[in-house]
């Protein structure tokens, strides 16, 4: 029952954002069908975070690094390379990934403090290195291209914004879908495993450092094709996006939506995005209240906007085992 | 030759006021287990603090008023922010994060964006291994050194500092002496921010005064207390001085973004391959 809750609500958000462009078109409010793409977008983000710091127990405060990763691929692909829409697109999730599989073998060594240091270490590093690497990336001021075209016979192009908004809908739905498939699967329980308990986990016989890894790569995946979908939504890619407060927005983002559930960092990411939107047209240091904002949602929900409403859904189930519940719930705040 | 004299000597000076900074954070990592995202903003606090009562009142009555300043910040956040948030360590990387965007947006909204520079409030220049120095950072290594020294002293030397480091040492053990720990703790963070602002006000008349300074500092002191060892004191201290002298060295002879990169290599090295800090095994 509570399950079946759950996937109707996750359904439920998959297709209203699928008609939500057709709404804002009739209502004429164009503007909103870009935020919300760059919602999804900034959401494959926070998923990312959420990969490590819900299911693995990894807290990254670096993953905006594969997120420019991703950004750079595409944009130096596109404008040193000549390379068209696909290829570009590989190009800057492979580097993404690539970049990932090299930091995280030397990152999942370390837990917990250490780990949540040398993510933001080897981010730094790179942002040094794309801020004076002027010539290639442009540095602070950015590196613009022309977008490519999506699909020349089918007439589609992403300069018409209902077919980008379709576009990146697709490209997020699929990653969702899969992170969905993801966690359920063996791996998924590994990935559970580690988390729960290191010691347990390597007893029974699982490598706790491969598993990491593996988590860690998919991470750097997940953030690599936000990456590369922002460069191409503002035909643009700057250095600035690498930077640690970047990471640290993805890592609130997580949070708020509640870390480890599969809606979570989608629902955190609308939710301040939304937020910083209508606030920042009335009030010009809404940055105040956005802070304000995260610093209410740890004390009085912890566990996230979505831990809350499935907290809700488990406690109607089972009013008799609340025990149960809490005892469960005292052990996945360890 | 006199550039490379001049930025190691400025590296020194930096190193001292980092430090300071770094020993603010360390000593909140080493007692109530939190990364605080903040600090670097707590410094650029000070920085402005400064430069607003230097305005009015003079210079030296904003170094004492200053820390005083940091003190009250420090205890109210740790009552109103920190304390309701502290269960997991992940959430007070989120909360002090809030922070760090309320801190900085405060200061945009009152003081304004532009980057200002303060005057030195001792002028003039001294020569100093055949160039000429300015007295000010002279006086700020200085500064912070007797303020180092004066911390070193608090802890080993009074009761409040001896209950800190059995706090640190032992939570439990001090819970059953009888020693407060809950109090200690909020004494220790608005300590630490005290430290963070101070070194905001010593670095005031030779840095750049606006709301995004924060930003800069705490990967620095990030790194001293990293390499220094977490909770390990005297490392950081050492630490401190030995990033800042490497990246004016390195500044002095490349650039400085290639500085910074040197020593972050460094940093990842350290904790590669003692992640326990280079000065680990000393005095935890």
């Amino acid at each position: 029952m509570a399950s079946r809750i759950k996937w109707a609500g996750i359904a439920a958000v998959a297709i209203a954002l699928a008609f939500s462009p057709l709404v804002l078109q009739q209502l004429g409010s164009l503007f909103w069908i870009n935020v919300i793409a760059e919602i999804m977008i900034w959401s494959l983000l926070a998923a990312s975070v959420n990969l490590l710091l819900g299911y693995v127990g990894l807290l990254s405060f670096g993953q905006a690094l594969y997120f420019g990763f991703g950004m750079y691929g595409v944009a130096i692909g596109v404008s040193h390379f000549g390379l068209g829409l696909w290829p570009a697109l590989f190009l800057g999730v492979f580097a993404a990934s690539a970049m990932a599989a090299i930091a995280g073998a030397i990152a999942v060594r370390l837990t917990w403090h250490y780990f949540a240091i040398i993510t933001v270490v080897f981010s730094l590093i790179f942002y040094f290195v794309a801020m004076s690497a002027k010539s290639i990336t442009g540095g602070d001021d950015g590196l613009s291209f022309s977008t490519p075209v999506l699909w020349e016979a089918a007439g589609l192009s992403l300069t018409d914004r209902v077919t980008q908004f379709y576009f990146i809908y697709v490209v997020c739905f699929a990653c969702f879908a899969g992170f969905a498939l993801l966690v359920a699967s063996p791996l998924g329980m590994r990935f559970a495993a580690v988390r729960d308990n290191e010691k347990r986990a390597s007893l029974i016989g699982i490598n706790v450092y491969l598993t990491r890894w593996i988590a860690f790569v998919i991470a750097g995946f997940l953030a690599g094709v936000g990456g590369a979908l922002f460069a191409l939504f503002g035909r643009y890619a700057s250095a600035s996006y690498m930077f640690y407060h970047v990471s640290g927005e993805a890592v609130v983002w997580s949070i708020v939506g509640g870390a480890g559930t599969l809606l979570g960092p989608f629902i955190g990411t609308a939710l301040l995005i939304l937020f910083r939107e209508v606030v920042s047209g009335v009030w010009e240091n809404y940055l105040i209240a956005v802070g304000a904002l995260v610093i209410l949602v740890v004390m009085f929900a912890p566990r996230g906007i979505v831990g809350i409403f499935n907290d809700l859904i488990e406690r109607r189930e089972s009013k008799d085992d609340r025990a149960a519940a809490d005892i469960k719930s005292l052990a996945e705040m360890d | 030759m006199d550039l490379v004299i001049a930025l190691t000597i400025n590296g020194l000076v930096w190193g001292l006021i980092v430090a300071l900074i770094a020993l603010g954070l360390s000593i909140i990592f080493g007692l109530l287990d939190i990364i605080n995202v903040a600090h670097g903003d707590f410094f650029m606090v000070g920085t402005v603090l400064a430069l607003v009562i230097a305005g009015t009142t003079g210079f030296w009555i904003a170094l004492v008023l200053v820390p005083l300043l940091g003190l009250a910040l420090g205890l109210v956040i740790e009552r109103l922010v920190i304390r309701p948030t502290i269960t997991a360590a992940s959430l007070t990387i989120v909360t002090t994060f809030g922070l760090s965007m309320i801190l900085q947006e405060t200061v945009r909204a009152t003081f304004g964006a532009q980057a200002q520079r303060m005057p030195a409030p001792i002028p003039g220049t001294v020569p100093l291994f055949g160039l000429e120095y300015d007295i000010y950072r002279l006086f700020a290594a200085l500064f912070a050194m007797l303020c180092i020294a004066a911390f070193f002293l608090f802890l080993s030397r009074t009761t409040l500092g001896t209950w800190i480091r059995a706090v640190r040492h032992d939570r439990e053990t001090a819970t059953a002496l009888g020693i407060p720990v809950a109090r200690v703790c909020a004494f220790t963070f608005g300590l630490g921010t005290a430290m963070a602002l101070l070194g905001g006000a010593i670095a005031a008349p030779i840095t750049t005064v606006e709301f995004r300074t924060g930003i800069d500092i705490l990967p620095v002191s990030f790194m001293a207390v990293v390499i220094g060892g977490l909770g390990n004191l005297k490392g950081t201290v050492a630490a401190a001085i030995l990033l800042a002298v490497l990246e004016g060295l390195v500044s002095s002879f490349a650039d400085p973004t290639l500085a910074r990169i040197t020593s972050l290599a460094v940093m990842s090295g350290v904790l590669f391959v003692k992640p326990n800090g280079l000065f680990a095994g000393a005095t935890r």
